[in-house]
């Protein structure tokens, strides 16, 4: 119905604005504008085609290089004048041609394009003005005629009961601002225009005449092109020709690169179009030298060309730039007498600069510019963009194809730098390699390695020549361990243990964590550091989880799903606040912290193995202790949170998420029926994603096994007198020897309080019943114990921590604590429990993401 | 069982020297190639100063062949700079000798050394000739005069890394010439210098150089009479054990097998060796994954797992390893008594009811022997109250009562009152600075509430 009005509506105001077109344009304009028209359309199709790009470079060229105009001498006088000409020729066609799709559109009421167009309209009399050439009467024309079109519009839309639509409207409304201020700006001329239109034409023509004599020439061929495709072309062509031969001659190329910096970071300076003047001048380049220049200039200003820090570079352009550095790199590389540093002499811009030259120090030309910035922001760039594509779509796909060039591009940096000795840059660049490849399974390395192989470049480590990735990983890690940036070698040891973690090596990337001591200063460290440092820590765990370590693997996560943030902390996520709301900045800075999705650690995998590894350590323990007292004391909160919450539920219907497995589990492990245990464990899909599933699944098992036995003692103890090893051995499916294993370590260990009996193969339980008064008076010698323990605590506060007075209460307890806390390589079981693991316990994860320390504190 | 012989993981860190003995054990256990071990002790003695020695074996590897005459050459050599070298240190010693010296020198070196200067004209470069000496003599073999110059050396020299190296030098020729006790004199001060050194180098050199002390120290500990306590002692120190952990965990073996020989540990060792079983147990626990021998497996099995078929095998391996291994040559049947009464604690400790010829058979024994061997067990240990033989039935029975409950309880209050008197002397200790009069009050309270 709407649709239907509407198109009502329009036809009636198309009609009725051609109507006004016809009379406003006067007669002896009409023939001059009518064929330009088309022939507008036909030259733009061209420029498109072929020298879209250098036309456009033309006219802004042409302001940079007027007052260059004068210095170039006589020569290039005649060939000067016909550019410009054709030039201010060519952006009146285009403006005709603007104004075309402006009448166009009015015919449909469209007022959206039309404020489109308009804008681009005022935009080219504004460089029209920036040239200092006069205003086309075309302009003047078109002002007046949507003056009077605006005005009808408006007119007809108060009429109009039903209103038009919102955003037509809107641009309508605008339209009438905009026009309202040219007509103002221009009032002159418009009302010269008004009085006389001829009249105004003539002092155009006569205008542009005096400024330029040749201008006639070009102008007479405009209108006969149309009828002419052949000769136009021709003409065309020639003038672009002639343009560049100029422009872009070796001498020249300094020139407008200087003209071109120049104008970097200028409020209108438009940016696409320097890149294509830059692209230009890099065709014609002769010289390694200029070559050298442009393409720095031609990087920095496709990084230039985003300018929002919030969105990524385009990936056309990311990838050109890519291979603009490949290419920098290629002949810096080739021509050692050139050389890039970040710090440099003052040099002549303008100057051709050659290495036999004898001004050069040591025949070695140094250009100012940095190859190490430029590897750097692509790896950048690249991750943006990975942060900013959805990453279930196919595009992430795609872009993540282009990880391969990348990679290739700053293994070529490596090779460049490797050859020069340039060790600062040499660093960072490793770091970015092995932070490509730290991560990934050693078949997606392999396929980066097998590009490296195939370029013209190569670094001195490749996995070819290092044999395996763990090879390679180690190659990178140890230079970087070596060199001196203390920051570049933390986080390679980081990535080393990471890899060591992620190939199952759980021994080595433990020892290698702990000798790091990397826990203690972890802290001071940057965010993205520390998000490493977490990444590297839940990886251990869950290398520990793959390896059968359950007890390791507990106390590795415990820390992390302790503090309920696990995807803040792994940057895998934005946490969601529920008191405090974030300020936009801080929004930003997080989000831009963000690990690109194919980096991530599946955080329902991780909290799976968690509970997992919590369900086998926690429900023995449940098991064993019958005081509601010593309950409270749980191991993992989390886990227990879950639990009692699973408790407390009235009805439990199948388990569907991963939890609910974990939690129905953990009853018929309570229950001691170890089967269904099993049974639920291994029905979590989640595993699927666990490199050797099948394993892990059997390992599993297996400790649900000997866990549901242990639990099954525990619990069901108290009602033996003797129990049957071979039961035992039956019920739990375990071979008789295990059972006495388990039953034998329980009784040492003082868990249990049996003993084996060999001859009837049974174990004998020795449980005392305490009387009332029997068990006050044991909980009154631990209340004491712990008040004395309270007392201590509190000294210790007092007394500021470690003083010599902490070192006298470790002694009197019989064991060397003290010194072992202190030990090198403090190993996880020791360090944990002790004294000083009250403080080192938060302190094992790194938690402070920035905008998070207010929050904690307060 | 070659696989468990540790000489080429130990030879790295001893000295030339030192690892002669090794071989000339490796040879007698016939683990390797006779010819080889030759050819090894061969290419050893090449490059010591002791021709005649180095002749004497390339003759015995190559009985067709002509010695080289190379040998000849150096012994030439030898000769002659054993002369230059021993005019140069006769001169020193002459004065040092003298008894109007040997009175005069005092503690302070730095004064000693200004007397002899300022009396003999002695300086500290001829001094050094002493150390020169010193060191070639120990090259070719003479190692108690070696000994003599080095320690003569020590007394007077002020150089620093001389005086390290020197150190070295009379512990190996110490250790070589067999006066064990000046060995462990020498272990002990060089101990001390290397944990108290400061270096201004990286951790690493101290690493290394406590490595060193690791694997010399083991001649020492395992030929002296109370070594294996003392090893102990030592090696279970947190930066020891953490040596051992990091750079050498094969060192594990002597560990363990020290902690089984000490099994009753002399009255008045301290905790760390009461408590060296548990702690050395965590241990081989936690390195199992890179290192790993009967020895260690055994209490892996015992006290780990707690199946004594699997330790009863490790035993019956370890006895062949330790009957191969240079240091623990000779305490093969001590080590095995120990175990077996490890075993049969163990043991006894978790079972009720145990049928004699079962437990015999898991101690390796005869029933007859395993009975005499039980009722010594029984009479010798704690439990001698407990367990009963019944003879009828051939099993014991161990009645183990339970822990009554006021046990527990005086138990768990025991300490109390120490900790209580140590907090009350920190906090006396900590009003001593502030204030006399307030420190009382805070003392007196918690001290009241515990009790």
């Amino acid at each position: 119905m709407s649709r239907f009005f509407r198109n009502a509506g329009d036809s009636d105001s198309s009609e009725s604005s051609d109507g006004e077109e016809e009379l406003l344009s006067s007669d002896d304009e009409a023939p001059v504008a009518k064929p330009a028209a088309p022939a507008a359309k036909m030259n733009m199709d061209r420029f498109l085609k072929g020298g879209d790009s250098s036309s456009d470079s033309d006219s802004s060229d042409s302001d940079d290089s007027d007052d260059s105009d004068g210095e170039d001498g006589n020569e290039e006088e005649p060939q000067q004048a016909i550019r410009i000409m054709s030039a201010q020729e060519k952006r009146l066609v285009e403006m005709e041609a603007t104004g075309k799709v402006m009448e166009n559109a009015l015919k449909i009421n469209d007022w959206v394009a039309i404020s489109n167009e308009f804008d681009k309209l005022v935009r080219m009399i504004q460089r029209q003005h920036n040239v200092s050439e006069p205003i086309p009467p075309f302009y003047v024309r078109t002002l007046i005629s949507l003056e009077s079109s605006v005005n009808n519009a408006l007119a007809k839309e108060k009429e109009a009961k039903k209103k038009t639509n919102a955003t037509n409207a809107k641009a309508l409304t605008a339209m009438k601002q905009k026009v309202k201020k040219s007509v103002k700006e221009y009032e002159v001329d418009v009302n010269k225009f008004n009085a006389d239109p001829e009249a105004f034409e003539r002092e155009y023509i006569a205008l542009v005449v005096r400024e330029a004599p040749a201008a006639p020439a070009p102008r007479a061929a405009v209108p006969g092109a149309g009828a002419d495709d052949e000769d136009q072309n021709g003409e065309f062509s020639t003038v672009i020709k002639g343009g560049k031969s100029m422009q872009f001659s070796a001498e020249g190329i300094l020139k407008n690169l200087q003209a071109v910096q120049e104008a970097r970071g200028k409020k209108n300076t438009d940016r696409a179009e320097q890149i294509r003047i830059l692209e230009k001048l890099l065709e014609v380049a002769v010289t390694s030298y200029q070559r050298i220049r442009v393409l720095l200039a031609l990087v920095s200003s496709r990084f230039d060309y985003n300018s929002s820090v919030a969105t990524h570079m385009p990936i056309e352009l990311w990838l050109s730039a890519q291979r603009e550095v490949d290419q920098l790199v290629a002949i810096v590389a080739a021509n050692p007498t050139y050389a890039i540093q970040e710090i440099t002499e003052d040099y002549d811009e303008l100057k051709e600069r050659f290495p036999e030259d004898p001004e050069e120090k040591d025949g070695i030309v140094r250009i100012r510019g940095s190859i190490i910035s430029f590897v750097d922001r692509l790896d950048d760039e690249f991750t943006k963009s990975l942060q900013n594509i959805d990453p279930h779509g196919t595009e992430y796909i795609d872009r993540l194809k282009d990880e391969k060039v990348l990679y290739c591009t700053i293994c070529r940096a490596q090779a460049f730098y490797e050859n020069t000795n340039q060790d600062e840059p040499l660093g960072r660049v490793i770091m970015r390699r092995l932070e490509h490849i730290y991560s990934k399974p050693d078949a997606v390395v392999q396929a980066l390695e097998s590009a490296v192989e195939a370029s013209d470049i190569k670094p001195s480590m490749r996995l070819a020549s290092q044999g395996t990735t763990s090879g390679l990983i180690h190659a990178l890690c140890v230079y970087l361990y070596k060199s001196g940036n203390s920051l570049l070698r933390t986080r390679a040891m980081l990535s080393h243990i990471y890899h060591h973690a992620l190939h199952n090596d759980f021994h080595t990337a433990r020892d290698m964590l702990l000798m790091s001591h990397l826990q203690e200063s972890i802290h001071s460290a940057d965010v993205a550091t520390q998000i490493l440092y977490n990444r590297t820590v839940v990886q251990l765990g869950l290398c520990a989880f793959r390896c059968g370590l359950i007890k390791e693997a507990q106390a590795t996560l415990l820390d992390i799903f302790t503090t309920q943030r696990v995807k803040e902390l792994l940057a895998q996520g934005v946490h969601q606040q529920r008191f405090q709301v974030l300020t936009p900045e801080q929004e930003k800075a997080e989000k831009q912290r963000q690990l690109p999705f194919h980096m991530h650690i599946n955080t329902e995998l991780l909290e799976a193995a968690f509970l997992v590894c919590s369900m086998l350590v926690e429900i023995p323990l449940l098991a064993s202790i019958d005081s509601d007292e010593l309950k409270r004391k749980a191991i993992s909160k989390p886990f227990r949170r879950l639990l009692d919450f699973a408790d407390r539920q009235v009805f439990t219907g199948p388990p569907e998420s991963t939890r609910d497995h974990i939690m129905q589990a953990s009853k018929a492990l309570q229950d001691g029926e170890w089967e269904q245990c099993r049974d639920l464990i291994q029905s979590i899909k989640i595993w699927s994603l666990m490199p050797e599933a099948a394993a892990v699944k059997e390992m599993l098992a297996k400790r649900i096994q000997e866990q549901g036995l242990r639990t099954y003692l525990f619990t069901y103890a108290p009602h033996y007198s003797t129990l049957s090893l071979s039961l035992l051995s039956r019920t739990f499916s375990l071979p008789l020897r295990a059972v006495t294993s388990i039953v034998s370590k329980m009784i040492w260990n003082e868990e249990l309080s049996a003993s084996l009996d060999q001859s009837g193969g049974v174990v004998v339980f020795h449980r005392i019943e305490l009387s009332r008064a029997q068990q006050l008076a044991q909980t009154i010698a631990d209340k004491v114990g712990a008040m004395l323990e309270q007392n201590e605590k509190a000294l210790d506060i007092k007394m500021g921590g470690t003083g010599g007075w902490g070192d006298r209460a470790d002694g009197n307890k019989g064991e060397k604590r003290g010194e072992q806390t202190q030990e090198r390589r403090g190993r996880g079981e020791r360090t944990r429990g002790t004294r000083g693991g009250a403080r080192g316990r938060g302190a094992r994860f790194a938690q402070g993401l920035g905008n998070e320390m207010p929050s904690r504190t307060g | 069982m070659a696989e468990y012989d540790l000489t080429k993981r130990i030879m790295p860190y001893l000295d030339r020297h030192l690892s002669l003995p090794l071989l000339v054990h490796l040879s007698d256990t016939n683990l390797f190639a006779a010819q080889d071990v030759q050819i090894a002790q061969y290419e050893l003695a090449k490059a010591t100063n002791m021709p005649d020695y180095a002749a004497n074996l390339f003759s015995q590897i190559y009985p067709d062949q002509e010695v080289p005459a190379e040998f000849a050459q150096k012994r030439q050599n030898t000769m002659l700079t054993h002369q230059r070298l021993q005019d140069e240190a006769q001169a020193v010693l002459d004065v040092i000798e003298n008894p109007d010296v040997a009175q005069a020198l005092r503690q302070d070196k730095e004064q000693n050394l200004q007397y002899l200067k300022d009396n003999y004209n002695l300086t500290l470069d001829q001094i050094a000739a002493l150390y020169h000496f010193g060191q070639f003599q120990y090259s070719y073999g003479n190692y108690s005069g070696a000994a003599d110059y080095l320690y003569h050396f020590r007394v007077l020299s002020t150089d620093n890394d001389l005086n390290t190296s020197a150190q070295w030098g009379k512990l190996a020729s110490d250790i070589l010439s067999g006066k064990w006790d000046a060995a462990l004199q020498e272990l002990d001060t060089l101990r001390e210098s290397i944990d108290s050194r400061s270096l201004p180098g990286p951790a690493l050199n101290q690493l290394h150089s406590r490595t060193w002390v690791l694997h010399w120290s083991l001649f020492v500990y395992f030929n002296h009479p109370a070594g294996r306590t003392l090893l102990l002692e030592t090696f279970l120190s947190p930066v020891y054990l953490n040596t051992i952990q990091t750079s050498c965990p094969w060192i594990l073996r002597y560990l363990a097998a020290a902690a089984i020989l000490s099994r009753a540990p002399p009255p008045g060792a301290t905790p760390r060796v009461r408590n060296a079983l548990r702690e050395i147990i965590k241990v081989i626990q936690m390195e199992e994954y890179q290192y790993q021998d009967p020895v260690t497996a055994f209490l892996k099995e015992l006290y780990v797992e707690f199946d004594f078929e699997a330790a009863q095998l490790q035993l019956g391996r370890a006895e062949q390893v330790l009957g191969d291994d240079f240091f623990l040559g000779e305490f093969s049947a001590d080590f095995l008594d120990n175990a077996r009464y490890l075993i049969s604690e163990a043991y006894c400790r978790t079972h009720q009811k145990i049928d004699i010829r079962d437990l015999s058979e898991r101690l390796n024994l005869s029933p007859d022997e395993g009975e005499k061997w039980i009722v010594n067990l029984i009479r010798e240990s704690r439990m001698g109250a407990d367990a009963k033989i019944d003879l009828d039935k051939n099993v014991i029975e161990i009645f183990r009562p339970a822990v009554p409950v006021y046990q527990t309880v005086i138990d768990k209050t025991r300490g109390l009152h120490l900790r209580t008197s140590g907090l009350g002397q920190a906090i006396s200790r900590l009003g001593m600075g502030a204030q006399q009069g307030q420190a009382e009050a805070p003392a007196a309270a918690p001290a009241v509430a515990v009790r």
